[in-house]
């Protein structure tokens, strides 16, 4: 972690409307996320984990505050100015992997590279990154033909492609199994380590609490406890009972 | 190979349901099919009445004496058109210019008569360039150059005369200054098959009409092009330079009824394309829009990877393109296949509208079988009308999806 702040959140605030009511996702959440953070928002459903990722990777507005990532007030950007946002400088990866099944898992990494205009090279740059990750022998095969794990693996890969400062991961482990879990935040971790991208997750799942160097508990949309911690690998978390 | 990954994923997005894919390519195809058949019906159809109204006496173009359209008065003649004539003879668009003369008369054989339009000809150049001299049944001979006091008269004329060839008719005419009558020689009979048609037959030489009616030269020069789709631009330099008393006048003027007929075919024929373009566009609108919804939440996570819409609109346009070249081979294969029938063996329209009619409109001679037309020009308008009804058709339901909100659509997944 640095003294550089990517995102900076001042009393944000969302209200969802849906009819008459009024539902209010977030309520004043004021936090600052650091240049190399390792960060896991956790919270009860409906605590407005997701809405804030959401508002972090300019996908949604905010009703009222200020929000500011990589040093620009997103709740003024106009929806080109967030298009090139995410596909310049943020990195996405979802709860249901959400591959673009017609595409092989080279194609999904390399899909990302031609939306940001590279050319001819993004072939090799992607093949690059699936090998770095450890699925090269993966490549030419579609998201029907990979396991869970796998499928999650490519995703993080294609968030990773595009060399972004910030990569926002909404529930990544949710479907996975343990070991498949453990591979997939162990290599996030490394990429926080060695390449200093900065995480985000959402989560449930305590095993990413485990990994997680900073855990933000939100309850009812606002920020109950901000904390550091040592970061751990699910099997010292397991045998020191943190997850229990 | 594809290289775009951008265009892979369309490509491929089609065929994720290749039944839904095959059959809208089959909807589009089919209703351009329609449409090229038509077109190849309206172009086959053009150029037969161009060609009957021309080669029926009619001319692509003709010289008519000033205010000759608005009256039809066959005492008015030509001024200088000697010039004129040698002109149009030396242009090398202009197959045949020749000259005639009208007056009206009545003819007459004991105590049976007939009112008639008789028309004063060159021979030589009427027996080639009139199809009603040229193709009908000829008893006895035709007008020759310097025949003096010759007739010959159509065979609905000559049955209700009770004459035959070789009979002397008595003709009398309203001349310059007084009735005139004089005794015409019948030297043929010709018969076109058609009742109404033959009933309008009567030629003699120029030189007798200009004796007879006392009104010297010709009533109009009749001009055939080498190809009728000049017509326009030879008749934009003739109207300059017709001289003063005289005005340049196309077939449709010649004959208005037929040209109304055609332009009444022609907005008919479009109105049909219009609707099956329009019934198509809505068929694939349709199955764009369900493919749109189907892909709501792959839209999103595309959006939320930094896609912009024009990219996402781009992504459905290149499907509808995809779609629209599959639906113009299935045009042209069935549409195709239809126009060459049509342009090879043709329709047969004197079997359609009976043998009476077969034929003949007026003093129109028609070819009794309609050929369609045929020619590469079907490849770019099968080729266009899908293209764009498809791409048409895509624009909604590619708005559709730029407009997903990719926040509300994952809260979905």
């Amino acid at each position: 972690m640095t003294d550089e702040v990517l995102v900076s959140a001042r009393d944000i605030t969302k209200v969802y409307n849906t009819g008459s009511v009024a539902a209010h996702a977030l309520r004043g959440v004021t936090l600052d996320v650091h240049a190399g953070d390792f960060m896991a928002v956790v919270g009860p459903s409906g605590s407005g984990k997701t809405t804030l990722l959401n508002l972090i990777g300019a996908l949604d507005s905010a009703t009222e505050g200020r929000l500011e990532v990589l040093g620009k007030d997103i709740s003024a950007m106009k929806q080109r100015k967030r298009a090139d946002l995410r596909l310049h400088s943020l990195g996405f990866v979802f709860q249901a992997y959400n591959l673009v099944p017609v595409l092989t898992a080279l194609e999904n990494v390399e899909f990302v590279l031609e939306l940001q205009g590279v050319g001819n090279e993004r072939r090799e740059r992607a093949r690059e990154v699936l090998e770095q990750l450890g699925l090269s022998e993966f490549a030419d095969r579609r998201p029907n033909e990979l396991s869970g794990g796998q499928q999650q693996r490519v995703a993080v890969a294609r968030a990773i492609a595009s060399k972004p400062q910030l990569v926002l991961a909404d529930e990544p482990t949710a479907n996975l199994d343990g070991e498949n879990a453990e591979t997939l935040l162990s290599m996030m971790r490394d990429l926080n380590e060695q390449h200093g991208i900065t995480f985000i997750f959402s989560t449930h799942d305590p095993r990413v609490v485990a990994y997680a160097r900073r855990v933000v508990t939100l309850v009812d949309g606002r920020v109950a406890r901000d904390e550091e911690k040592e970061s751990t690998s699910v099997a010292d978390a397991e045998s020191d009972g943190l997850l229990h | 190979m594809i290289r775009s990954t951008s265009a892979k994923y369309a490509f491929r997005s089609l065929f994720r349901h290749t039944r839904r894919t095959i059959l809208s390519m089959i909807g589009v195809g089919v209703g351009c099919a329609m449409a090229l058949v038509a077109a190849s019906w309206l172009g086959g159809e053009k150029e037969m009445i161009v060609r009957a109204v021309s080669e029926s006496g009619g001319g692509h173009l003709r010289v008519v004496p000033e205010g000759w359209t608005e009256m039809r008065e066959n005492t008015l003649r030509l001024a200088n058109w000697k010039p004129l004539l040698e002109r149009l003879r030396s242009d090398a668009r202009v197959d045949i210019a020749l000259t005639r003369a009208r007056t009206n008369g009545l003819l007459a054989f004991g105590n049976r008569m007939a009112g008639v339009q008789i028309l004063g000809v060159e021979p030589d150049l009427e027996k080639v360039a009139n199809r009603l001299v040229s193709r009908a049944e000829l008893e006895g001979r035709y007008l020759q150059p310097g025949d003096r006091g010759k007739v010959v008269i159509g065979h609905a004329i000559a049955k209700s005369l009770d004459v035959e060839v070789d009979d002397d008719l008595f003709v009398t005419l309203a001349g310059r200054d007084e009735i005139q009558s004089a005794m015409l020689n019948i030297v043929g009979i010709l018969s076109t098959g058609n009742r109404e048609t033959d009933n309008m037959i009567c030629h003699v030489t120029q030189t007798d009409v200009e004796e007879l009616s006392g009104y010297e030269g010709p009533g109009e020069i009749a001009i055939l092009l080498h190809d009728y789709t000049l017509v326009d631009s030879v008749f934009a330099q003739l109207s300059h330079s017709v001289g003063a008393g005289n005005e340049a006048i196309t077939w449709k003027e010649v004959n208005p009824g037929l040209a109304a007929g055609l332009d009444s075919d022609i907005g008919f024929t479009r109105l049909l394309v219009c609707i099956i373009v329009l019934v198509v566009s809505l068929g694939i609108a349709s199955a764009q829009l369900t493919a749109v919804l189907e892909r709501r939440a792959e839209f999103a996570i595309l959006s939320a990877l930094g896609m912009k819409s024009r990219q996402v609109a781009a992504l459905m346009l290149i499907e509808a393109i995809v779609i629209g070249l599959g639906g113009a081979v299935v045009a042209l294969g069935v549409g195709g296949a239809t126009a060459y029938y049509l342009s090879t063996k043709g329709f047969d329209m004197a079997a359609m509208m009976g043998e009476d009619l077969s034929v003949s409109f007026g003093d129109v001679m028609i070819d009794p079988i309609m050929y369609g037309s045929f020619g590469s020009w079907l490849i770019w308008y099968a080729l266009g009308i899908s293209v764009v009804a498809t791409v048409l058709a895509s624009v909604y339901p590619a708005w559709m999806a730029t407009k997903i909100d990719p926040a509300r659509a994952l809260r979905t997944v």
